[in-house]
């Protein structure tokens, strides 16, 4: 099953590389500042500056929204449809999006998420989010329910 | 500058091809015919043409000039806000005319929104595409690879937030797709005209991306659509009487080129289109008689008029119910058919309707219609406004 991939260049694709070596969810940080933020900038929008390095965040964040996708024109993701992609708010603050193993009709605005990471490439790592569990806080198994990229 | 731009100019022509889903014609065939069309409504000649604003792709200004035979271009620019750009296009017309840079602006749209995907097995193939500007790199990066690859898709991401956090009932975006459904009845050029729509329809139809139904989702369409600007001074010298682009604005989220990441998902560019453009036009929304508002999803719509000031937010659903927005209503809303049944020509085919209803020359014509606004909508948030107006 085909499913997409990207090849990502600049300062992408340096997140995806960071996020590969330390095996875990990176977020861009400003060095001058400390301030966070996603998807990577060249410059800090509190205080321009153009120091920043990729730092592990603690992996714990909540659903902001959420799409329902029905239909899809990737088949890989079609043979899983209708399948949902969370919008994260990570308690750092920045907010990106996730695949997810679990069905949308268990998703709730609101909802604790634990995040994790699967590299796809060399050059590319997928986010996942699934519900926060206190039994598995660190290793949600992203193929419970079927992975578009298998 | 703001007083000698705004009422200085005005609509003079339009164009536009049938909408269909499968033409045998090059899209570049399209956006030529429905150019040509808009500058010989106007009563000129391409000669008469020297400022031009291409579509976003397909088409460049120096080709469109070569075909059409404008021999001097003394201005044009690219307007990248995907539909947004039809409409925030006429600012700059306005800008390059009331400037004196040129006199005779021609904007044009045209695509094949339908054909691209799905050709037919005898159609002339085409390698040209649509500039999909900074949306471009959001979607290729961050969204596609999550299963994200639609417009339907990517503002579900809001959407979602907009249905829950005000408890927007189905009925409202039901109440949007069957207006625009009706009035494409009265359309000659609808997609849609003779594919009237029910509620019971509506229900049955299956989700797209949630909480979009099919019938939330606009038409995919092959068509072009063209304007042509000149000076209020000249356009009083032509033939049809002068459509006044009165004010206008564009806005964009911060930031604008993703969606995740904006303090407020339900902030979008016309929230800050909107107060420029009545400002700048010097009338209110309760003016109005005439909306034409960018419709690619039903929900969408309903954002809109809450930017716009109609509604509180949350509040769109009253507005939208009883009538309201349908012919014979206070607020007669895609009187065309819109995106959604008329056919998706990114919103210059809500400028060309804007124009007829101005005129006095709509199919489905709105009594007395004096004063039009026009939203354009698009690149995953960006918003445009135009007021246009009888000339008095």
């Amino acid at each position: 099953m085909r499913t997409y991939v990207p090849t990502p260049e600049w300062i992408v694709l340096d997140w995806h590389h960071a996020c590969i070596a330390a095996e875990l969810l990176c977020i861009q940080r400003c060095t001058g500042c400390g301030r966070w933020r996603h998807p990577p900038r060249r410059f800090c929008p509190a205080c321009q500056s153009d120091q920043a390095a990729f730092e592990p965040v603690t992996g714990s964040g909540s659903v902001l929204s959420f799409a329902v996708s029905h239909r899809s024109l990737d088949p890989g993701w079609q043979a899983h449809a209708p399948y949902a992609t969370l919008l994260v708010e990570l308690d750092e603050g920045p907010r990106l999006l996730a695949a997810t193993t679990t069905p949308p009709g268990e998703i709730r605005i609101g909802q604790r998420l634990a995040v994790r990471t699967e590299a796809l490439s060399e050059n590319f790592v997928l986010v996942w989010a699934d519900p926060a569990s206190h039994d598995e806080p660190t290793s949600m198994a992203p193929r419970a329910r079927g992975n578009p990229h298998d | 500058m703001g007083t000698d731009l705004w009422g200085t100019t005005a609509i003079v022509g339009v164009g536009e091809t049938d909408y269909v889903r499968g033409s045998d014609r090059h899209v570049c065939d399209l956006i030529l015919d429905a150019a040509m069309e808009a500058i010989t409504d106007a009563g000129l000649k391409p000669a008469d043409i020297n400022g031009i604003i291409p579509p976003p792709g397909y088409m460049s200004t120096e080709e469109i000039a070569a075909h059409l035979g404008v021999p001097d271009v003394a201005y044009h620019v690219s307007v990248l806000m995907g539909g947004a750009s039809p409409t925030a296009s006429l600012q700059t017309a306005a800008m390059a005319i009331a400037g004196g840079l040129a006199d005779n602006v021609l904007v044009c749209m045209g695509w094949n929104g339908y054909s691209a995907l799905r050709p037919k097995p005898d159609a002339r193939p085409t390698k040209r595409v649509m500039n999909l500007g900074p949306m471009g790199e959001t979607v290729r990066n961050h969204y596609a690879p999550y299963g994200l690859m639609s417009a339907a898709q990517h503002y579900s991401l809001y959407l979602r937030r907009y249905v829950e956090t005000f408890g927007i009932p189905e009925d409202a975006a039901a109440a949007v797709a069957i207006a625009c459904r009706n009035h494409a009845q009265l359309n000659s050029k609808a997609l849609m005209r003779g594919a009237p729509l029910s509620r019971a329809d509506y229900d049955a139809a299956p989700f797209i991306a949630e909480p979009l139904r099919k019938f939330d989702c606009c038409v995919e369409t092959d068509c072009a659509t063209a304007v042509v600007v000149t000076s209020l001074e000249r356009a009083r010298d032509l033939v049809h009487p002068a459509v006044v682009y009165l004010g206008g604005a564009e806005g964009h989220p911060e930031p604008a080129d993703e969606i995740a990441n904006r303090a407020n998902l339900l902030e979008l560019g016309i929230h800050r289109a909107a107060p420029r453009a009545f400002a700048r036009a010097g009338v209110s929304p309760h003016d109005i008689d005439v909306l034409e508002i960018y419709d690619c999803f039903t929900y969408v719509v309903l954002l809109q008029l809450e930017a716009l000031g109609y509604a509180e937010p949350g509040g769109a659903p009253a507005f939208v119910a009883n009538g309201n927005i349908e012919l014979g209503g206070r607020f007669p809303l895609n009187t065309h058919g819109g995106l959604l049944s008329q056919g998706h020509c990114w919103g210059l085919n809500h400028v060309v309707e804007a124009t007829r209803q101005l005129r006095g020359t709509a199919d489905a014509q709105v009594t007395d219609a004096e004063l039009a606004l026009v939203t354009g909508y698009g690149d995953l948030g960006d918003g445009s406004v135009a007021i246009l107006g009888r000339d008095r």
